[in-house]
C-alpha cells in the first residue's frame, strides 16, 4: 500500500550499532511476531502479573517510610485520637505513612487492593488452567510453578497483613504461633527461634519485614519469570476450532496488536485497583489501634485467602487431641491448621500425575479441553471449588450467624456436613450435566441447530426445522477427543496369560480409575455431521417420512 | 400499546420487565409496610417530661408494672417461670431493659433486639419509682447513673403541631417554628451534656485496653457487635446512650458479665464509653464507602465481586472484538 520508508539516520545508526553485536532484529522479528490466541479466559493470569507489578511498586513506595520495629514509642503523631498512646514503632510509621506521608495513605490502601485481587486473579487463572487441562504435557513444570507461586504469594499476604503490629495483625501471628507450635516434637522450638523467645517478642515485625520485601517477593519474582519463559518457549494453548491443531496457534500477534491490547489491560487493572482504594476503605488500621497481647476482638477475620484454613480450623472437632508421654498432640489444630494447606498444595501439585497415569496419555497437547468433554476432571475440579468454599465459608461462620441469625454452633454442624457431603453432590451434579452437555453437543452435530421455524408437514405433522451449522461449531463439536486409557487395553495375550503389571495391586487400581475417568462419555465418533434425520425433513418435505415423530 | 408492542420482543425488554417488577414490589413495600416512625408513634405518648424525681407517680408506675410487667416477673417481681425475679437487680437494669426496648418482651424465650422505648420518659420514671418502693430488696443493685447522659431527645418528643388546631397561618407558623427551636435545644443541651461527658476522658490509651480486654471479644472492636453461643449475640452498641453503657456494665444484662464499679472504677468506665463512642464517630479516613466496617470477609466480597469482575469484564470486552486479518 504505501512504500518501505526508512528511519531517521540518528536511529538507523543507534539500530545498526546495536544489531551488529547482539542480533535483535532477528530475535525481535521473531518474538515481536509471536501469535496469542484471542480468548478473555487467556487474559486471567494477566491480571495477576499486573496485580504483582503494582504491588512491587507500591511496597517499594511504602517501604521508604515504614519502621519494622517493635520498639515501644508514645504516639505523638498527626492522629489525634491516638496521642499518648504507647505502640510498636512498627504502627507508628504506619500512621505516619496514612496521615502525614502526602497519598501514603491511598498508597496503603491500593497495595492492599492490590494483594487481594492478585491472589483471587491467581486463583481463577488456575481454575482455568485446570478446568481446560492445559496443565497436560508438555505443560506439567509450568503448572507446578504455578502451585508454588500460589503458595508463596499465600504467605506473603499472611505475613505483609502482619507488618503494621495493629490490633488484626498480633491476633493474625497469634494464630501463626499457634499453628507453629502444634508440630509434634519442634514446634515449640521452631516458635521460639522465629518469634526470638516468647510471643510476641521484639523480633517478629523486623523478621516478618524481611521475608515480606525481601526473600519472598524475590522467590515470586524468580517463579514468575520462570513461568512466563515457559509459556513464551511452548506457546499458549488454544480452544478448539478452525485451523486450531496441535501444530498451529491462532491468534493476534504480539506487535502491535497485543502489546496494545495488554498495555491497556495493565491500566485497566490499575484503575479498578485505583478507584477501589480510592472510594472503599480497607483495613482501617488507625480505628483498630495497636496490638497488645491482651487485647482481642470478635467479628475479625485474615484476609481472604487464608479464609478457607481459618474456617478449617474453626470446624474441625477438638475430640481428636490427644497426649502422648505427657505431650500434647493438638490435632485439632495440626490437621486444620497445616493439613489442609498440604492437602490442597499436594492435590493441585500431583494432579497433572496422577491423571496421566490413570489414562496412560503421553503425547502434548496444545488444545485445551472444553470442560465438558472430561466430565471426571472438571467434576473433580467443581468438588474441589465446593470444598475449598465451604471451608471458606465457614471461616466467616460468625459474620454470617450475626448477619442472618442463625445459631453459631448450628453453622459449624451445618459446615462439618457440608465439607464432606458438599464435594459429592458437587461431583456427581457436576458430572451430569457435563453428560448432558455431551449429548447436546451430539445432537447438535448431528442434526443442527434448532432454527426456531415451524413447518406442517402434508400429513399434519408439525415439525421443527433444523439448519446447519457453520463450519465453525462443526469443527468445534467434532473434534471432541475420545478419553481412553491404556489401563483399558486388552491385558491377556493370544495365550490366554494376563501381563504381570495388571495382575498386581497398583494395575488393579489403575484399571478401575481408568474405568471411573473414561465410563459415560459419549463419543462423536460414529457422528457424521448433519446426517440426522431432523435435516431430511427441511430438506424434502415432500417426501413422505416414515419416521416416528420426534 | 403500539409502542409497547414494537419493541416487546427486544433483546433487552426480559430485563427492563424484571427491573420493573423489582422497583414495583421494592416501592409498594416501602409505602406499605409500617416504618418504625408509624409503629412508634401508636404506643409512644407523646410528651416530655424532665426526670425530676420530684413529680414522679408511683401510683401510676404501679398501673404499668400490673399492666406489662407483672404477667412474666409477678406482682411482687418475685419472678415466674417466664421471667426473672427482679427484687434484687436494682433501678439501672430496669433503666436498662427498658429504655432499650427490651422490655416489655414479646417472647420470653428469645433474645430481644434494641428498638424505641415503648413507653414515655415520664411513665419509665413512674415505674422505677414504683419499683425502688415497693418492689426493690432494700437498696440491693446498682442505682442509675443519674450524672452519666442518657439517650438524644427523639423527634417524636417534639410534635409538630397541627394545622387545624390554629386560627390563622401566622401563629400557626409560629408554633412549629417553636416546636422546632425546642428539639433543636434540647438536642444542643444533649449534646453538650454528652461532650463534657466525653471530655472528661482523654485517656485514649486506658479506654482502649479496657474496651479491648473486657468488651471488645463480643461487641467487636467498633462496637458492631458479634455472635455469642447457643444462637445468643452480641448487640452493637453504636445506638446506646452513655448511660445504657454504664448500666449495662453494672447489671449485667442477659449474655453479658457485670462489671461493677469496684471492678472497672466510674473514672475507667468514663474512659471506656468515650473511647468507644469517639471510635463511633471517627470519621472514614481510607474512602467515603466504609463496608460497615465489618472488615476482611466485606473487603473479600468486595474484591472478588467489584475488583476481579470489573477487570475480567474488561477482558471480556477487549478480546472479544477481532479484526479479520488479526
Amino acid at each position: 500500500m504505501s512504500k518501505t520508508t526508512q528511519a531517521p539516520k540518528a536511529l538507523r545508526g543507534v539500530g545498526n550499532f546495536i544489531d551488529d553485536r547482539f542480533h535483535l532484529a532477528k530475535m525481535g522479528e521473531k518474538n515481536l511476531r509471536k501469535v496469542f490466541p484471542n480468548h478473555w479466559s487467556f487474559m486471567l493470569g494477566e491480571i495477576a502479573l499486573y496485580s504483582f507489578i503494582i504491588l512491587l511498586v507500591t511496597g517499594v513506595f511504602l517501604t521508604l517510610w515504614f519502621k519494622p520495629s517493635m520498639v515501644e514509642v508514645i504516639y505523638d503523631g498527626s492522629y489525634e485520637r491516638l496521642q499518648g498512646v504507647p505502640m510498636s514503632e512498627a504502627y507508628a510509621s504506619t500512621l505516619y505513612i496514612d496521615f502525614e506521608v502526602r497519598g501514603g495513605f491511598l498508597v496503603r490502601q491500593i497495595h492492599h487492593w492490590a494483594a487481594l485481587i492478585f491472589l483471587a486473579a491467581l486463583v481463577v487463572h488456575m481454575l482455568r488452567v485446570f478446568f481446560t487441562g492445559a496443565f497436560r504435557k508438555p505443560r506439567e513444570i509450568n503448572w507446578l510453578i504455578g502451585v508454588g507461586i500460589f503458595s508463596i504469594a499465600i504467605v506473603e499476604g499472611l505475613f505483609g497483613y502482619s507488618l503494621p503490629d495493629d490490633l488484626p495483625s498480633g491476633m493474625g501471628v497469634r494464630i501463626l504461633q499457634g499453628v507453629i507450635l502444634s508440630l509434634p516434637l519442634v514446634g515449640t522450638y521452631v516458635s521460639m527461634f522465629l518469634f526470638g523467645g516468647e510471643f510476641p517478642g521484639e523480633d517478629i515485625i523486623t523478621r516478618l519485614y524481611m521475608l515480606h520485601i525481601l526473600l519472598l517477593p524475590a522467590l515470586l519474582l524468580a517463579l514468575i519469570v520462570a513461568h512466563f519463559m515457559i509459556l513464551w518457549h511452548q506457546k499458549h494453548t488454544q480452544y478448539p476450532g478452525l485451523g486450531h491443531t496441535n501444530k498451529t496457534v491462532v491468534g493476534t500477534p504480539m506487535f502491535p496488536a497485543f502489546a496494545v491490547k495488554a498495555g491497556g489491560f495493565f491500566f485497566f487493572t490499575f484503575a479498578v485497583t485505583a478507584g477501589l482504594s480510592a472510594f472503599v476503605q480497607i483495613n482501617p488500621i488507625h480505628l483498630f489501634g495497636p496490638f497488645t497481647p491482651t487485647s482481642i476482638t470478635s467479628g475479625l477475620q485474615p484476609d481472604w485467602y487464608m479464609g478457607f484454613l481459618e474456617g478449617s480450623l474453626r470446624i474441625f472437632p477438638n475430640t481428636l487431641d490427644f497426649d502422648i508421654f505427657g505431650y500434647a498432640v493438638p490435632v485439632a489444630v495440626l490437621i486444620p491448621g497445616l493439613g489442609v494447606m498440604g492437602l490442597l498444595f499436594g492435590a493441585l501439585g500431583a494432579w497433572p500425575f496422577i491423571e496421566q497415569w490413570i489414562t496412560g496419555d503421553k503425547r502434548a497437547h496444545n488444545v485445551a479441553d472444553r470442560p465438558r468433554n472430561v466430565p471426571v476432571r472438571t467434576g473433580l475440579g467443581v468438588a474441589g471449588i465446593t470444598a475449598y468454599g465451604v471451608l471458606w465459608l465457614a471461616g466467616s461462620n460468625d459474620i454470617l450467624s450475626e448477619t442472618f441469625s442463625i445459631n453459631l454452633y448450628l453453622t459449624t454442624y451445618i459446615f462439618r456436613v457440608l465439607v464432606i457431603l458438599g464435594p459429592i453432590i458437587a461431583f456427581i451434579v457436576t458430572k451430569r450435566i457435563c453428560l448432558g452437555l455431551q449429548r447436546r453437543d451430539r445432537e447438535t452435530l448431528e442434526h443442527g441447530y434448532e432454527s426456531g421455524v415451524i413447518q406442517q408437514l402434508p400429513s399434519g405433522e408439525f415439525i421443527e426445522v433444523h439448519r446447519e451449522s457453520s463450519d465453525e461449531t462443526v469443527e468445534i463439536l467434532s473434534s471432541k477427543p475420545t478419553i481412553t486409557s491404556t489401563a483399558l487395553d486388552e491385558t491377556v495375550d493370544d495365550k490366554g496369560v494376563e501381563s504381570p503389571e495388571s495382575r498386581k495391586g497398583m494395575g488393579k487400581l489403575r484399571r478401575r480409575l481408568a474405568l471411573w475417568y473414561t465410563r459415560d462419555n459419549v463419543s462423536v465418533a460414529d457422528v457424521e455431521a448433519h446426517s440426522g434425520h431432523h435435516l431430511h425433513h427441511s430438506h424434502s418435505t415432500e417426501e413422505q417420512d416414515k419416521e416416528p415423530a420426534h | 400499546m403500539k409502542w409497547i408492542t414494537a419493541r416487546r420482543r427486544h433483546p433487552l425488554a426480559g430485563y427492563v420487565v424484571v427491573i420493573l417488577a423489582l422497583a414495583l414490589f421494592g416501592v409498594g413495600y416501602a409505602a406499605l409496610a409500617p416504618t418504625a416512625d408509624q409503629a412508634q408513634a401508636r404506643t409512644l405518648a407523646a410528651d416530655v417530661s424532665s426526670q425530676d424525681d420530684a413529680d414522679v407517680d408511683v401510683a401510676e408506675g404501679r398501673d404499668i408494672y400490673d399492666q406489662t410487667c407483672a404477667t412474666c416477673h409477678n406482682y411482687d417481681g418475685s419472678g415466674t417461670t417466664n421471667g426473672p425475679d427482679l427484687r434484687d437487680v436494682g433501678p439501672a437494669a430496669i433503666d436498662f431493659q427498658v429504655s432499650t426496648g427490651r422490655m416489655p418482651s414479646m417472647d420470653p424465650n428469645a433474645q430481644m433486639p434494641r428498638r424505641h422505648m415503648v413507653m414515655s420518659e415520664e411513665e419509665l420514671a413512674n415505674l422505677i419509682a414504683y419499683y425502688n418502693a415497693e418492689i426493690r430488696n432494700g437498696d440491693a443493685g446498682a442505682p442509675i447513673p443519674a450524672d452519666v447522659p442518657g439517650h438524644a431527645p427523639d423527634r417524636e418528643e417534639f410534635p409538630t403541631p397541627v394545622r387545624a388546631d390554629f386560627e390563622d397561618e401566622e401563629s400557626y407558623e409560629e408554633a412549629v417554628e417553636e416546636a422546632e427551636a425546642a428539639y433543636e435545644a434540647a438536642i444542643e443541651e444533649y449534646e453538650a451534656e454528652f461532650d463534657a461527658y466525653i471530655a472528661g476522658a482523654d485517656n485514649t490509651d486506658m479506654g482502649m485496653k479496657l474496651y479491648l480486654t473486657n468488651c471488645a471479644h463480643c461487641h467487636s472492636w467498633s462496637g458492631g457487635g458479634g455472635a455469642l453461643t447457643d444462637g445468643r449475640w452480641a448487640p452493637e452498641i453504636h445506638d446506646a446512650s452513655p448511660r445504657q453503657i454504664y448500666e449495662a456494665m453494672v447489671s449485667g444484662p442477659g449474655a453479658m458479665p457485670m462489671f461493677s464499679d469496684t471492678v472497672i472504677e466510674p473514672d475507667e468506665k468514663q474512659e471506656l464509653i468515650s473511647y468507644v463512642k469517639t471510635l463511633q464517630t471517627e470519621p472514614n479516613a481510607g474512602g467515603p464507602i466504609d463496608l460497615q466496617r465489618i472488615g476482611q470477609v466485606a473487603e473479600g466480597f468486595i474484591s472478588w465481586t467489584i475488583g476481579l469482575a470489573l477487570i475480567v469484564a474488561c477482558a471480556i470486552w477487549i478480546t472479544a472484538k477481532q479484526r479479520a486479518h488479526d
